[in-house]
Order: C-alpha cells, then structure tokens, then sequence
C-alpha cells in the first residue's frame, strides 16, 4: 500500500498562491509529488503535458471556478478519469451537489485537517490502482486463454 | 459435462446471457474500478480457477462470489458460503471435510463436510485468514488433489468443487508474518479479485440509493420512496465505513422512517449530518483499561477545536484564538502543529 503513494503527481489547483504553498509543502512533506497551478488555464495546460496522478482543485477562482473546470477535464478522454478533489471555502449544499453531479472523488471544505487531506488522496489513488490491477488480470487472463487456444 | 450439438450450445449461449444480467444486477456501479470489475468476473466465472477476493467488510466480496457461481457452468449445482472466522477452531476442519462416527469426543455418527455439501458446485471460504495453519496444508492438498480427508478417517475422497477465497484482511501481510502459508497463498491468488470500499468509488453512491430503492419498490409494489437532493448529498458526503451494507441498511431503515415516501435530511442519523467527518481517535471519558496514549489524544483534542474555533468564526483566526483562550501568536504556532489547513491561508506565512 506504501508504494502505491510513494510518488503519485498531485497537482495543486488554487489561485491563492500561499495556500498553494502550504498544500505544496505539506504533500511534499507525506511524500507525494505535488506540481502548482495558480489558474484554471494553467491547469488544463499543464495536465496536457505531464501525467498526475489525482487533480486538488480550488472551487472558487477568477479564470474558471472549479466545477468548470473539471468539466473541461471530463470532456477530454485523457483526462476524463484523474481523479479530482474539489476544496471549497464555502460549505453548502448547492456546491456538494454540484459535485456530486458531476461525479468528483471528494468535495472538502476548509479548514481541512491534514490527515483528511492525506486519506482523501490516498483514497483515489487507491482506486485508481485498484482499477488498474483488475484491468492487468484481465489482459493476463485473455493472454493465456489465446496462447492455450492455438 | 461438454455440451455437444447445435442445440447444446444454443442452450449455453441464451443460458450465458441471462448470467451476464445477473452479474450486472448483482455489482452496482458506474465507476471503472466497478465496470473493469464486471469484465474481470465476467471472464473468470466460467472457468474453474481459483478466485482470491478482498476487500474491506461489507464491500460485496460473497456478491462478488455468488456472481462467478452464477455465471459458471456449476450455477445449478450448490453454492456453499463458510464463515472460517466463525466456526470455532477444532470445529473448523470437521465441517468443511466431515468426519467418522468416534472421530472425537462428541461424533456419535458419521457427517459429511461442506466440501461434500457444495460437490459439483462452488464453496465460498470467507474469512480465509483465520482458518489455523494445519488446516491450510489440508486445504492446499484439496487444491492440488482435489481430494479430502473426513476427520478420523483415513481414506481420501475426490471432490468436484470449485473454491473462492475471500479475505478482508492483507493475506500478503499474514504470509510475512508467517500467519498464513505462502503455498496456500499463492495457490489462491491464481486470479486476485479486489473490491475497493464505498468511499473511494463515491460517485456511485447515489446509483446505489436508487438501486436499493429500487428493491424496496419491487418488494412493496404501490409504495415509490424518493430521495430529496439535500438528503442525497448528505449520504454522497459520508464515509461510509461499513460500505456497501452499511449503505443499503441505511437506505431500507430511511425508507421506514421517512414520511410522504421521501427521504429528507431530518430522517437522517446525526452521524450524517454532522459536518465534521467521523474522527479516528476517540476521546474517552475515562481512562480505559488498556490505557492511551496521552499525547495523540491531547493532539487530537485540539486539533477538533481548533478546527470547530475556525468554523465558528468563518476562518478568521484573532476571533477563533479569542473562543480558545489562547494569544494569536500561540493559536498560529497550535493551527501549524495541528495540521489544519485554514481558508485564506495568507497570513500562516507572516508568522513563519
């Protein structure tokens, strides 16, 4: 289970340049691999280039707010399955209904706890990993049935 | 056993399809790690392999089970689930391989074991990890052989039975520490089924409510129970420790308590509705008898209310220092210790 967050690419979506910093340094400090964007362009920009693993985004910025956002991602194939965790100052029901529409990993409001923060992101690499196990078995499985059949 | 003949395979493949339906009644959900899942089971199933399943309690592993028997050419023959966890230990290998008349005190008559009991079908051993490591060689033996023993007997017997394995618990941990045969271990793990818990797949929550109202509705036809969006949200939201089970207990006890068939926030449990996610660390009253550790328990105290002081004052930190008691200075260098990450974190960096 160590492994699977070892260096998983956490990428830190939030305007808010101090705030960024902090969530920089406390995943560098779990051991994560946290890269910053400080806009919703940067984001999608920075995502075409680099694989990263589980996406933070901040709900509310300038450019584009969070939702739109991961609406851009999902639109994309390549995107559509990272994982994202939406962090929100301001905690109603509109904003996590909102995000559970649109099927995010988690919604956490602020002030968060670092040790949510960290089982959060734990919780979708997990998955992810999971999904990609089961996807390996799979192939495997289809591997041997085709080498026996001939 | 092989069908032979047109009509033979005709049969198979319209007996297939309906399988391939009950699977996807059985193992809700809309996210990859689930539909993947779906495939893996789809293509296992008919097979004979050895499948090991884990997951966390309440996940679906016998779900999961019962689909592959389902879906398997055994799915007319029994299907046997064994708890290993909850049969007493000296009791364990007599029910699984029976035993003869005066095999131990107690055996008046001769019985036959659950491996005889599943014979052509498929036995479930859940809980794998507690089955005693004497019996796991017996238990590898039936893999490899396919034969068992009854307790007090000496001659061996073939059984036709396909085995599943689940296990809640890291098998590859108990193999490290030496608590579970690694033979056995590996005989096991030929096709490893994984099923992730509720809350790293949230996004299928609100299917699964609907799912199980669903169910209630064909169960109580005339009577549609539905969910309000603030409710919805309030189980998306939760962690949801005891899974899938926990989930759909919550939803049949909702659908009993809730007025006008629909479920609003007001029926739900405050464990749902608190804001605060269910803390790790509990905060006895008293000293327990096994003692505490002191210091995570005074981290933790403060944490929440330096945490609640911070909700209650919408993150302003003078005011959230103030209901604490403390100096700024003081509640600054707590908030950094503490974890907790502020809204409008700008000024953490001025008392760096």
């Amino acid at each position: 289970m160590e492994q699977t967050h070892r260096s998983a690419r956490i990428m830190v979506v939030d305007d808010d340049r101090d705030t960024a910093a902090i969530l920089v340094r406390y995943l560098q400090s779990e051991g994560f691999d946290p890269i910053e964007a400080n806009s919703g362009n940067e984001c999608l920009r920075l995502v075409r280039k680099q694989e990263v693993d589980v996406i933070l985004l901040d709900l509310m910025m300038p450019d584009m707010d969070g939702f739109q956002i991961c609406k851009v991602l999902r639109e994309n194939p390549a995107t559509a399955e990272i994982p994202v965790i939406l962090i929100s100052a301001r905690d109603d029901i509109e904003a996590r209904a909102e995000s559970m529409s649109l099927g995010v990993g988690d919604f956490l409001a602020k002030p968060i706890s670092r040790r949510q923060l960290v089982a959060s992101i734990r919780a979708q690499i997990e998955v992810v990993a999971t999904e990609r196990n089961t996807t390996a078995t799979l192939s495997r499985i289809e591997g041997r049935r085709g080498n026996s059949k001939d | 056993m092989s069908l032979s003949g047109k009509a033979g395979s005709e049969v198979k493949r319209v007996d297939f399809e309906g399988r391939v339906n009950a699977v996807e009644k059985a193992l809700i959900g809309q996210h990859p790690a689930i539909t993947k899942l779906r495939a893996l089971i789809e293509k296992v199933a008919p097979s004979d392999v050895t499948v090991l399943i884990s997951g966390e309690s309440g996940v679906g592993k016998e779900v999961v089970a019962r689909a592959i028997h389902s879906m398997s050419q055994r799915h007319a023959r029994p299907f046997v689930p064994v708890n290993c966890a909850a049969i007493p230990r000296d009791l364990l290998e007599s029910e699984m391989f029976g035993h003869e008349r005066g095999a131990f005190t107690g055996a008046s008559g001769t019985r036959q074991g659950l491996f005889t009991a599943a014979s052509g079908g498929t036995i479930l051993l859940d809980e794998i990890g507690a089955m005693p490591m004497e019996l796991q060689a017996k238990l590898l033996r039936v893999l490899e052989d396919g034969e068992v023993r009854p307790v007090g007997s000496d001659r061996w017997t073939m059984v036709d039975v396909r085995v599943i394995a689940a296990s809640n618990t890291e098998l590859s941990v108990s193999v490290r520490k030496g608590a579970f045969s690694e033979d056995l271990f590996y005989r096991l793990q030929v096709v490893p089924i994984v099923v992730p818990p509720l809350r790293e797949r949230r996004s299928d929550i609100p299917v699964l409510v609907d799912h199980f109202l669903e169910c209630i509705q064909e169960r109580t036809p005339g009577r549609k129970v539905t969910v309000t969006r603030e409710a919805m949200v309030q189980l998306w939201s939760y962690e949801w420790p005891g899974n899938v089970r926990e989930l759909e207990n919550m939803v049949e006890r909702l659908a009993i308590l809730c007025d006008d068939s629909t479920i609003d926030p007001r029926v739900l449990p405050p464990a749902l509705t608190s804001k605060p996610r269910p803390a790790v660390i509990e905060i006895p009253a008293s000293l327990p008898a096994g003692g505490v550790n002191l210091q995570s328990l005074v981290r933790e105290l403060e944490g929440r209310l330096i945490n609640d002081a911070l909700k209650q004052t919408a993150g302003n930190k003078q005011a959230a220092a103030k209901l604490l008691g403390l100096k700024r200075t003081t509640f600054a260098a707590k908030l950094r210790r503490s974890g907790v990450i502020a809204p409008g974190a700008a000024d953490d960096d001025k008392d760096d």
